[in-house]
This record gives structure tokens, sequence and C-alpha cells, in this order.
């Protein structure tokens, strides 16, 4: 792999070039929180970020999209090339890389790859940078907290200086048009990388023990704990919107009224939502509450580890930020291990 | 209704700014102005430009490339031509990116100072047709 540095001051002119590869889209101030969005100056670029609100997820899977257009008299119109747009995602999260790595398994590199994701993935650069864990990360403990692929570039900081890991030809492409602001790096940058690196695994607070896991959610189906969380939970589905690697969505025509012409939209879907088990006939496989989070947690945590060989979850900690009934992942997770007594109290935040 | 182009500088030099606004009310363009890049941006969709001149460092040194990013991606401001007029690669040796090398997606670029009879001609050029426009577009879009 091939690696160079830039100073910290040549960063704003690094960002300027990117516009060659794509629409760029960074962590950008969003009212108390943070979104990937256009900066519209280099002050608005946040390189210093905990977490943003959605994850970069919304550029492969975006909360609505129309897949394509139908009309008797026209026949079917595809939009995938709609999808096909060039974007720079610049400052991305090892564990939402890792978090884009685990979608890549399910759309792009099973039997049926999805051609509306797989597109918008190849458009898509990401220049990743490291970050300072706050209480609510956890992705040491998911194994998530350093990528050696899915970016194009990724810059770790060094002090004054970021050194910047070339990851694709993309990324190779992008330092070559912008050399003139980047450096050789020295023994001296290697060393200090590898002493930060130490500092950062060793700055998580929050650690979450996952060896066997899934055994214990095996012997823990019938646990109380389940319902308790199921009397708190309001079933919003915020945790599975945040989610960087909650990938349910719902499928819907919508036609003009008057007319036989219409289009196909994708939309964002939860396991949490009442309908998402009800099928034709009104059977509801998970009507209740308390199934539908346990369905969450067994899927995320036991089901995509028999299938994928991990969790499908990457530490950010999004979930536990965004549950309006404050059912936080590492309390449910220490409770079922029995690390915790099971009450519906013990499974959520003290307020 | 008027038949003048309009021209929309965005600059935060206030002699350049008045320097240029002179040469081109002279030549029989209406002039607005701006001094910054969110400002510039508010102002072009109000207003629907002919042609924008660009300023770079601003408030910021790379403000105006980041401007400029905006004006390309907003629908109503997209197919405007935009000239960059800056002093960046005088300013800012180390920055030794090229416009040419396909980054920067304006219709031109000047470095300041800027030859008054050059400048006249450029913004003939580029407001002359919109189909002239529609075209220089098409070919940009298919880089």
């Amino acid at each position: 792999m091939k690696i160079l540095k830039i100073p910290k001051a040549n960063l704003d002119l690094f960002v300027s070039v990117l516009p060659a590869f794509g629409d760029v889209y960074a962590p950008v101030k969003r009212g108390k929180g943070y979104a990937f969005d256009r900066p519209l100056r280099w002050f608005d670029v946040q390189m210093n970020y905990p977490r943003t609100i959605l994850p970069p997820k919304k550029f492969m899977l975006p909360p609505r999209e129309a897949t394509f257009a139908f009309d008797p008299a026209k026949g079917f119109q595809d939009l995938l090339a709609d999808a096909a747009r060039q974007l720079v995602l610049f400052g991305v999260h090892a564990y939402d890389i890792f978090g884009l790595n685990i979608l890549d398994r399910v759309f792009a590199q099973g039997r049926y790859s999805d051609p509306y994701y797989v597109t918008r993935r190849k458009a898509t650069t990401i220049i990743g940078v490291d970050f300072e864990p706050d209480e609510r990360h956890f992705a040491r403990s998911m194994n998530a907290d350093f990528v050696d692929s899915g970016f194009d570039l990724f810059l770790s900081d060094i002090g004054e200086e970021y050194l910047v890991l070339v990851g694709t030809s993309r990324g190779d492409d992008i330092v070559v048009l912008s050399s003139s602001l980047l450096e050789t790096p020295t023994e001296t940058d290697f060393d200090e990388y590898k002493r930060r690196s130490g500092l950062r695994r060793a700055a998580y607070r929050t650690r979450l023990e996952l060896g066997d896991l899934p055994e214990i959610l095996e012997m823990e189906y019938h646990s109380e704990v389940w319902d308790e969380m199921g009397e708190r939970c309001l079933s919003c589905g915020s945790c599975s919107m945040v989610c960087p690697t909650c990938y349910c969505f719902d499928i819907n025509d919508e036609v003009e009224l008057g007319s036989r012409a219409g289009t196909r939209i994708r939309s964002w879907d939860s396991c949490l939502f009442k309908t998402h088990a009800l099928v034709a006939g009104g059977e509801n496989f998970r009507s209740q509450r308390a199934s539908r989070i346990k369905f969450r947690y067994y899927h995320k945590q036991r089901g995509f580890v028999a299938e994928y060989g991990r969790p499908s979850c990457v530490g950010c900690g999004r979930c536990s930020e965004a549950c309006p009934a404050r059912i936080d992942i590492q309390t449910v997770i220490e409770t079922i291990r029995g690390e915790r007594n099971g009450t519906a109290s013990s499974v959520a935040r003290s307020a | 209704m008027s038949e003048r182009k309009t021209i929309l500088i965005i600059d935060d030099d206030r002699d350049f700014v008045s320097a240029i606004a002179a040469l081109l009310e002279s030549a029989g363009y209406q002039v607005r102005s701006a001094a910054n890049g969110r400002d510039g941006i508010d102002l072009a969709k109000l207003i629907h430009p002919d042609l924008i001149l660009l300023d770079v460092m601003m408030t910021e040194r790379t403000e105006g490339f980041f401007t400029l990013q905006e004006f390309r991606r907003l629908p109503e401001l997209g197919r405007t031509p935009v000239m960059v007029i800056s002093s960046i690669y005088a300013e800012q040796p180390i920055f030794r990116v090229s416009p040419e090398a396909g980054w920067l997606p304006a219709d031109l670029f000047l470095p300041k100072p800027v030859d008054p009879a050059r400048l006249l001609e450029e913004i003939r050029k580029l407001t002359s047709a919109s189909s002239n426009n529609e075209a220089r577009i098409a070919g940009r879009s298919a880089k």
C-alpha cells in the first residue's frame, strides 16, 4: 500500500481539487449533530466529529429512490442511470467504511447483486479519516475500528500532518493530481502513526464481549429481557434508520391519479415497524414489539454471524444515541450475557 | 424588458469590483456584485445572471472553489457560465494543480491582474448565444 503525507495546512487546497472525481460531500454541522453534506467553504468541513446522524449508506441506498418508471403507452424506463452520479465522500470514519463493506456482502457480492447499489458504490470515492472514540463508540469490540479495504484514501492524524494511505488506483489518481500538496513520510512519521494508533485503541471506554454471543442468544431466546425491552421500545425504527448496516427496504408503486403510469419506489423499512412482517391475508409473524426488537438483535448479532461470519454491527453507537426510549445496545448485550440484572430499567440508560 | 446581459461579480476586493463593474457597464452590461461565496450564491439564485465572474481567495483562500462546486450542483445555475479570476497561483505557489487538469468546473480561468480587452472578449464569447452555451455544456458533461 502506497503511503504519503499531507500537511494539515494543505488540506483545503487538496479538497478543492476533489471535484475532478465527483461532487464532494463531507461532515458538516447539522443542528446539534453532524451530517455528510456539501460544504460551502472549507470552514464548514468538520475533521473532528464523533459520528454523523446518518451513516454514508444514505448515498448507496437512498432513503427513497425511484428505480423505474412505467407507462402503458411508453413501456418501462429504467432509472438506473440516475444512480451513476460521481460522488466523493470525504472524512468517513473506519467503522462507516466497514459498514459499507458489510453492505457490499449483501448487495454486491451475493448470488444476485443489486444494480442500483453497485452503480452508486462504484461511482463513489471514499476518503476516510481517523477519529477519537467517545463514550458511545465500541467499534474496537466489533473489530471495525480500522479498515484495510473499502476506501480510496485514508487519512491518519500524526500531528501537523495526515498520513495518506492509498487504497485503490482511483486513490492513486487523486494523489497524482494533487502531488504538489503531498510529501513523502519519514520513519519518524511512521513511529508517530504507531504511537497514535495504540492510543486510539486504548481510548475506547465502551467494550463489549462478542466471543460467544450467538450461542448465548440461542440460550436466551425465551428470556424475559425481550419482553421488558418490548415494553419500552416505541417501534419508531430510529435505530434502523441510523444504522450503517441495516438494509431492509420496502417497494411501492406510485401511480398517478387517473392514469396507469407511475414509478416504482424503493424506500427504507425497519424490522421494528409493525407492518414489517405483515403478509397477505393479514397474518403478522411479529405483531408484538418484543418479538420485533428481539428479531433485530438476533438478525444482527446471530443470524448475520452464521451467514457472513461476523455481526452486522460496527460499533458506531448511533442506535443508542437515536433511541427515544433510551435503549442501549451495550446494556442489552451485557444483560443477555448475565452481567447485569434483566429488568426493564436495566436495558435502558439512566435518564 | 431589458436586453442587457447581467453579470454577477463575486469578489471581496472592492477596488477590483468597482473597476471591473465600470468597465462592464461601459460595454453595455448590467452588473451586480457580492463580496463572498454565500452571498454570491444567494444573489445568483435571485437574479439568474448570464455570467458569473468569481474570485477564489475571499474569506477563505479556497472559498471560490467551493462556491463554484455549489453553482454546478444547483439545477437553476448549473449551466450559467462561470469565469474564475484569481491570483491564487501567484499567492499560493505550492498549489500547482493546473486549471487545465480537469478538476475546476469553470468555463475559463484568468489570472489576476486581468487584461481588460481580453476580459471583454472572453465575456462576449461566453454570453454570445445560449445555443452555444448548450453545446459547450454538453461537451463538458461528456468529459
